[in-house]
Parts: structure tokens; C-alpha cells; sequence
């Protein structure tokens, strides 16, 4: 079998290297491609596809999936939030050889500067709370650290859970990290 | 019969001729991958592209307009970039001639003729109307558009940054894709604002205070003192920037800067335009359960 061949035909199982800036994004695509039974490779060297969180700067002969990020012709272009399922599926079609374009990529163009929707706004203790999610707390350890109840750690989870449109934690961080990304402003 | 030929002829022709007339000004920029990207000469030397969708490096291979028979292809390197206002300059070695197009108007429901390079000296046109020429408007970056133009026009990739013509041959600006690959015009107005201050300094100079911030809801206690029921709040801050040397910290929650209200973020992008840099910034912010006011000298963003 030549090496082109080898190329073409997607492993069950391929070597992921993942980049993104923010470490809470980082986590949350590292779990996400363990869940969908592929492995995170460390070095793009060992890798058969690159996941990156908005632009690659890679300019690899390996494909790359981008999530969000500048059309350049890259093998896979999904919007900044596409789930896990899409992901995936993107990964293993780049890895043979196919081009992954979808509706939601379509945002990315040169855009008009939105200004901030008050309807959703998280209030500073739901971010407290999320980023002690984020490590992996239990509600009785949060309620500890923040010196407040545990009937009260349970009513934030709920506006945060209500606030984002999400019903588990995984999920909660998996948008708020997504929202944060969005939203977040550099002046 | 004859008559309705006529006039079919005679706007085929009148189309064909602003082919010609602007054939000389369309360039293709070469990029990886047997794909190029359209861009415009705007002077002598000088090529416009959307910087969006231009990979970051410092030289590229131009096709000329006529392609190897005549231009042939040129290496022109990277003069400048704007994310602000989606304006890159490529500069050519050799400085070239440029068909004579004046800058004209956009109106609604007007026509428009897009242009892009097909990758080997040669035009490729497209046809539409005006879909919308509303006010100035910022961009996501920062940057101030002088119009928002919006074609009724579908383009191919490669023909992004292309001129584009109203019907009486004015040019109007280079196109350029906004969200869900709608086609926009950056204004010729804005194109010709920045392209000075480009060439001079590789960027255009923003206001900057050194700060990343998410936008959250002040907590219920506070609704009263502070005014205002949504702030930014400080996520991280640059050592040594501005914001830092006021003695912003993580976890502050900026209410106004100059009096304007952070969720107006528009307005806030023109307090930090390049005039405002040596300036003060007045910050209200909630610290520890308090209003307070802090001071800071505005100071331009460094490069990125």
C-alpha cells in the first residue's frame, strides 16, 4: 500500500494536537476528543490532525480543523461553538482528505462591533462559581471556599445553568469558555 | 424586437467597456495552494487587499494585470495592516500605470459591478445592486468606516478585495466578505483616510489600556450607587501597561471611561481612536463593594 493510500484512509482512532490560547478552552477540547476515543498528541510532529481554537498559525502540511478563525483554505472550518459530534466528524473527514466547511463558519467575516447584550450577563459570584467548577469542585467545597451556604452555591448553579441554556457542568464550561471568547474585549 | 436588442446590446457594451476601463487596476495576490486573492492598485506602487483574509506574511508573488504576456508576475511586499478597517497595502518595487478612476458615491438600489483577478492577468465581473449604503459605522476591531455598503452580489473567495464601480464608472471602494459571506464595499473614503498614516507606520495607532474584559451584571446591592446595571469586568492586565500603572486590578468592574457607559462599546472605541493617545482616561469602577474613580494615561497599542 503507497503512503498516499495509507493517507487517504481515516484510522479509527487518530493523534489530535490541540492549540488554543486559553487554558480553560484547552481542557475542555482535550476531554472532548478523549470522549470521542481519539488521542491528544503533544507535538504536531505526532499528530495526524490539528485542532486549533480560532487561527492555526501553523502553516503544516498536516490538515487542520480550526474552530472560528480566518477562511485560508484550511481542510476544516467549524464555527467557534460546534459540538462535540461535529468535531469529530470533522477530524476524521480532514484526515481523509475531505474539506469541512459549515453554515456557522460563515460568521467570521469582517463584522461590526456588537455592543453588550444585558438580557444574559453572568454577575461576578456566577464567575467565582464557574471557575471553581472549572477546577473540578464539589457544591460543598464551594460553598467552603466562597464562605457561603450550600443552598446558595445550588441557586447560582441554577441561574448559571439557566443563564447559559446548559444543563450539566461539562457543558456550562464548554460555553461559558465559549462565550467568554466571544465576549471578552481588549481595550 | 429590434429596438429591445438594441438597448440589450447597448448596456452590454456600455458593461464591457468599465471592464476595460478598470481591467488595469486588478491584481491577483498568490497564495498557497494554487489559490490567489484579489487586490486593488490604488497608487502607482500601491495595492490594496482585505486584510482579513491576507495570510500573515511579509511578501507575496502578484499576478499583474495582463498576466505573463504582459505585467507578468511581480514580488510586492507588505507595507502595512489594519484590522480596524480590513485594510492591507502591498508595495510594489516598481511603481506601475494605473487606469485614471475617480471615487464616487454609493446609493441604495443603485447598481454596482464587482470586480476580482482570475488568477492568470485576466477580470472577472459581477453584477448587482447597492443592497444598503447606510451611515458610518465601527468595525469589531476598533476601526471607523466612513459608509456601510453592502452589495447585492455573490462572490467567489478569490475575487475579495477586487474594486468595485457604480454604474457611472466612479469607483466606490474593494470588496471585502462580512458575516455569512455577505459582500461588503470598504468605503474608497476610508481606504483614502488610511493609506497615508499605513504606508508611514505598518499600522494605524489605536488608544489602548491594557486590559482584556467580559461584560457581567453589577451585583443587586450595588445597582443603586453604581447606576447602571451591566460593567466589564477586568479578566487580566498587562504588566506595565496603562491600566496596570493605575492600579486597575482583576476583578474590578469598569462602569464608564469618560463618562460613557461600558456597554456602549462602540462609543468607548472612539474615546481610544489614535487622537486620544497621551490622553486621560476617567474610569469608574466597583472595587470591593465600592465605587471608585481611577486615572489613566491612554497609551498606544503596541504592535501584536
Amino acid at each position: 500500500m503507497s503512503d498516499a493510500t495509507t493517507q487517504l484512509v481515516a484510522p479509527r482512532r487518530l493523534r489530535v494536537a490541540i492549540y488554543a490560547a486559553d487554558p480553560l478552552r484547552r481542557a475542555a477540547l482535550r476531554r472532548l476528543i478523549a470522549n470521542s476515543d481519539h488521542d491528544a498528541a503533544d507535538t504536531t510532529e505526532a499528530a495526524d490532525v490539528l485542532l486549533c481554537d480560532g487561527d492555526c498559525r501553523s502553516t503544516e502540511a498536516r490538515p487542520f480543523v480550526t474552530l472560528g478563525g480566518t477562511d485560508t483554505g484550511q481542510a476544516g472550518l467549524l464555527a467557534p461553538d460546534a459540538d462535540a459530534n461535529q468535531i469529530d466528524a470533522a477530524l476524521r473527514a480532514v484526515a481523509a482528505g475531505l474539506i469541512v466547511r459549515s453554515p456557522g463558519a460563515e460568521e467570521t467575516g469582517f463584522a461590526a462591533m456588537k455592543e453588550t447584550d444585558l438580557q444574559m450577563l453572568l454577575t461576578p459570584r456566577e464567575i467565582e462559581v464557574l471557575s471553581a467548577i472549572g477546577e473540578g469542585m464539589t457544591n460543598k467545597s464551594i460553598a467552603r471556599r466562597l464562605n457561603i451556604s450550600l443552598h446558595t452555591v445550588k441557586f447560582h448553579i441554577e441561574s448559571l445553568f439557566r443563564k447559559l441554556g446548559v444543563r450539566t457542568r461539562t457543558q456550562a464550561l464548554a460555553k461559558a469558555s465559549e462565550r467568554r471568547r466571544i465576549e471578552t474585549v481588549e481595550l | 424586437m429590434t429596438d429591445q436588442a438594441d438597448v440589450l446590446a447597448q448596456l452590454s457594451n456600455a458593461l464591457a467597456a468599465r471592464v476595460a476601463a478598470v481591467r488595469g487596476a486588478i491584481v491577483a495576490i498568490r497564495l498557497p495552494g494554487e489559490r490567489h486573492l484579489s487586490g486593488t492598485l490604488w497608487q502607482p506602487d500601491v495595492v490594496v487587499a482585505s486584510e482579513q483574509s491576507l495570510p500573515k506574511r511579509n511578501e507575496f508573488e502578484l499576478i499583474m494585470p495582463g498576466g505573463s504576456a504582459q505585467g507578468g508576475t511581480v514580488s510586492a511586499k507588505v507595507a502595512g495592516r489594519d484590522p480596524g478597517t480590513n485594510i492591507a497595502l502591498l508595495r510594489l518595487a516598481q511603481p506601475v500605470s494605473l487606469p485614471p478612476l475617480v471615487s464616487g458615491p454609493a446609493e441604495a438600489g443603485a447598481l454596482a459591478l464587482a470586480f476580482g483577478a482570475d488568477g492568470v492577468g485576466g477580470t472577472s465581473v459581477r453584477m448587482g445592486a447597492i443592497n444598503q449604503a447606510g451611515p458610518e459605522w465601527t468595525s469589531s476591531a476598533g476601526g471607523r468606516i466612513d459608509q456601510r455598503i453592502v452589495l447585492d452580489i455573490r462572490l467567489a473567495r478569490a475575487e475579495e478585495g477586487g474594486p468595485v464601480l457604480n454604474a457611472a464608472g466612479a469607483r466606490l471602494g474593494i470588496t471585502t466578505f462580512g458575516p455569512r459571506a455577505e459582500v461588503l464595499v470598504i468605503p474608497a473614503a476610508t481606504i483614502e483616510r488610511i493609506v497615508p498614516a499605513l504606508l508611514r507606520d505598518g499600522r494605524i495607532a489605536r488608544g489602548w489600556l491594557g486590559v482584556a474584559l467580559q461584560p457581567v451584571g453589577v451585583p443587586d446591592a450595588l445597582h443603586d450607587e453604581a447606576g447602571q446595571s451591566s460593567g466589564l469586568m477586568v479578566m487580566s492586565i498587562v504588566d506595565g501597561g496603562p491600566a496596570a500603572k493605575a492600579g486597575i486590578v482583576a476583578g474590578d468592574i469598569v462602569l464608564t471611561v469618560n463618562g460613557t457607559p461600558t456597554r456602549r462599546l462602540r462609543r468607548i472605541a472612539t474615546h481610544l481612536a489614535s487622537e486620544s493617545i497621551g490622553r486621560n482616561a476617567d474610569l469608574r469602577v466597583i472595587r470591593g463593594g465600592r465605587v471608585l474613580s481611577v486615572q489613566a494615561v491612554i497609551e498606544a497599542r503596541p504592535p501584536a
